[in-house]
């Protein structure tokens, strides 16, 4: 066991550590993608009034912003398999992946409900109006007049919604998910460079973190391009 | 042809509009004038079925439609034939000013796209502004973005624009310039229903001027005869008030 800090094994454990990076872009990008198509469908009936779902919408993101991400991992991955195991399926050997997936997904999407209910209410609704007038349907007015310049305004936290994600999949290595994260707790295990481990860690989400938002900045220039210039 | 019948709309509680009839006939150019909440607004707005009239018929050309029974495509129907400039433009704001013209004829009319951009370009040169053709509505002022607006619907080559006071957002120094292209607009024979407080614009182009109080038409007559032989003590006190050169005794 070192008892200084070894500095040449935090080059020695980015490597090794980075072997596994395509874990956690997986669990980021599949839980942002299905965690925006569940957005929008929670935010639907926030945004149309519609009784029920609206107070179960309502419950769902309150419930979620309420409580830390690692129990809702906890919550799905031992209770997903209990309720449906109640309907007969048996889920218990599916993959841990899975389950931090759908974790993630559930967290992403409550999160983006409220973007998306925020951004499309502030949508001047006079457009909507000026489309419906000229004979387009209310799809095409969604699709084409009202969800390009809501993507604009939700852009910047849908952005950082998934900064954030990004960090939080550092805990799904605690289910058993060999992530960075889990490669990162073998290696300190073998070697007790513990210390050397979480700045080699530090240094890669650090990394990724800064060049997810040199991206977003160029999407972010690119939505804003109507905009007068000073208003920017 | 323009037919509304027994127009009527309430919002909650208050009838805003009591039964309107109105007939415009084609290349008519209609001014409706009114003191503020007469209901002005929202009998255009019922036209189109922006806002959903409680009662009535409207008709335009062979297309009649009960408001109460209208199902959504029999009112996306009515809509092609309609087309309105708003008060506040209402441009698509992440649009270029071409592509705000573009768009019904791509996206309603199902034109190539070529096709579209040379109606677009051809209507731009008419409210003059082929040189802003890219610009965003963000970089345009009032005036500019209120011409655009009557170039989107004058795209659609519909039966009949609905205009909503389209020059009362504006600064004073840029109301001539859009009336000149309304102006500009009604010599080429499509039909318009303009609702203004431009007494003097109102008086000049249309064909027939209505006059609506407290959610009724209180009475209707070409331009000379409303505004020198007005029926109504209502209608005297309104055109006295905002054109005290007029002639006539209250
Ligand atoms: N969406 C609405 N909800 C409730 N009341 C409304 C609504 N729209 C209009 N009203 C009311 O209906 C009445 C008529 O309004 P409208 O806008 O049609 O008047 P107008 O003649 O266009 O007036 P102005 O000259 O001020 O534009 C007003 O009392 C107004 O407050
Ligand atoms: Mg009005």
């Amino acid at each position: 066991m070192s008892s200084f800090f070894d500095i040449g094994y935090v080059f020695e454990a980015i490597p090794k550590l980075l072997s596994y990076l395509h874990i956690t872009i997986e669990i980021l990008v599949l839980s942002i993608f299905f965690g925006l198509i569940l957005g929008i469908i929670i935010a639907v009936p926030r945004l149309y009034k519609i009784p029920i779902l609206k107070q179960i919408a309502t419950l769902y993101i309150s419930f979620i912003r309420g409580t830390p991400i690692l129990i809702q991992l906890f919550l799905i991955f031992y209770g997903l398999p209990f309720i449906v195991g109640m309907v007969g399926i048996d889920i218990t050997r599916m993959d841990a992946f899975i389950f931090v997936v759908i974790t993630y997904t559930l967290s992403n999407a409550a999160a983006f409900a409220e973007i998306f209910r925020a951004a499309i209410q502030s949508v001047d609704y006079g457009q909507a109006e000026a489309a419906q007038s000229i004979g387009m349907t209310s799809w095409q007015t969604f699709s084409r007049i009202v969800f390009p310049q809501a993507l604009r305004v939700a852009f910047p936290n849908i952005a950082s919604t998934s900064i954030s994600s990004l960090k939080d999949t550092s805990l799904a290595f605690s289910i058993g998910v060999m992530d960075m994260m889990g490669r990162g707790d073998t290696l300190i295990t073998a070697t007790m460079n513990a210390l050397e481990v979480y700045v080699a860690l530090a240094i890669i989400y650090y990394v990724i973190v800064l060049l997810l938002e040199y991206g977003y900045k160029f999407i972010e220039r690119y939505l804003n391009r109507y905009l007068v210039k000073e208003a920017i | 042809m323009i037919k509304l019948e027994n127009i009527h709309k309430s919002f909650g509680k208050m009838d805003v509009l009591k039964g309107i009839d109105l007939e415009v006939n084609k290349g008519d150019i209609i001014s409706i004038l009114g003191p503020s909440g007469s209901g002005k607004t929202t009998l255009l707005r019922c036209i189109n079925f922006l806002e959903k009239a409680n009662e009535g018929t409207i008709t335009i050309d062979n297309l009649s439609l009960n408001v109460k029974t209208a199902a959504k495509k029999d009112i996306i129907a009515l809509r092609k034939k309609t087309a309105m400039v708003f008060q506040s433009y209402n441009l698509f704001q992440h649009k270029t000013v071409l592509q705000n013209i573009t768009e019904g004829l791509l996206v309603v009319q199902k034109k190539p796209v070529k096709e579209a951009k040379e109606i677009a370009l051809e209507l731009l040169k008419k409210v003059g502004l082929e040189h802003k053709a890219d610009a965003y509505p963000s970089e345009l002022s009032g005036g500019q973005q209120q011409r655009v607006g009557i170039a989107r619907a004058l795209a659609l080559n519909p039966e009949v624009i609905l205009f909503d006071e389209p020059t009362s957002a504006l600064d004073p120094e840029l109301v001539g310039e859009v009336l000149d292209v309304i102006r500009k607009i009604a010599k080429s024979g499509i039909t318009m229903i303009i609702v203004t407080h431009e007494m003097n614009f109102a008086r000049e182009v249309s064909s027939r001027i209505v006059f609506m109080d407290g959610g009724v038409v209180l009475e209707e007559a070409e331009p000379q005869i409303i505004f020198n032989t007005p029926k109504h003590e209502r209608t005297k006190q309104f055109l006295k008030r905002l054109t005290p050169e007029l002639t006539f005794d209250i």
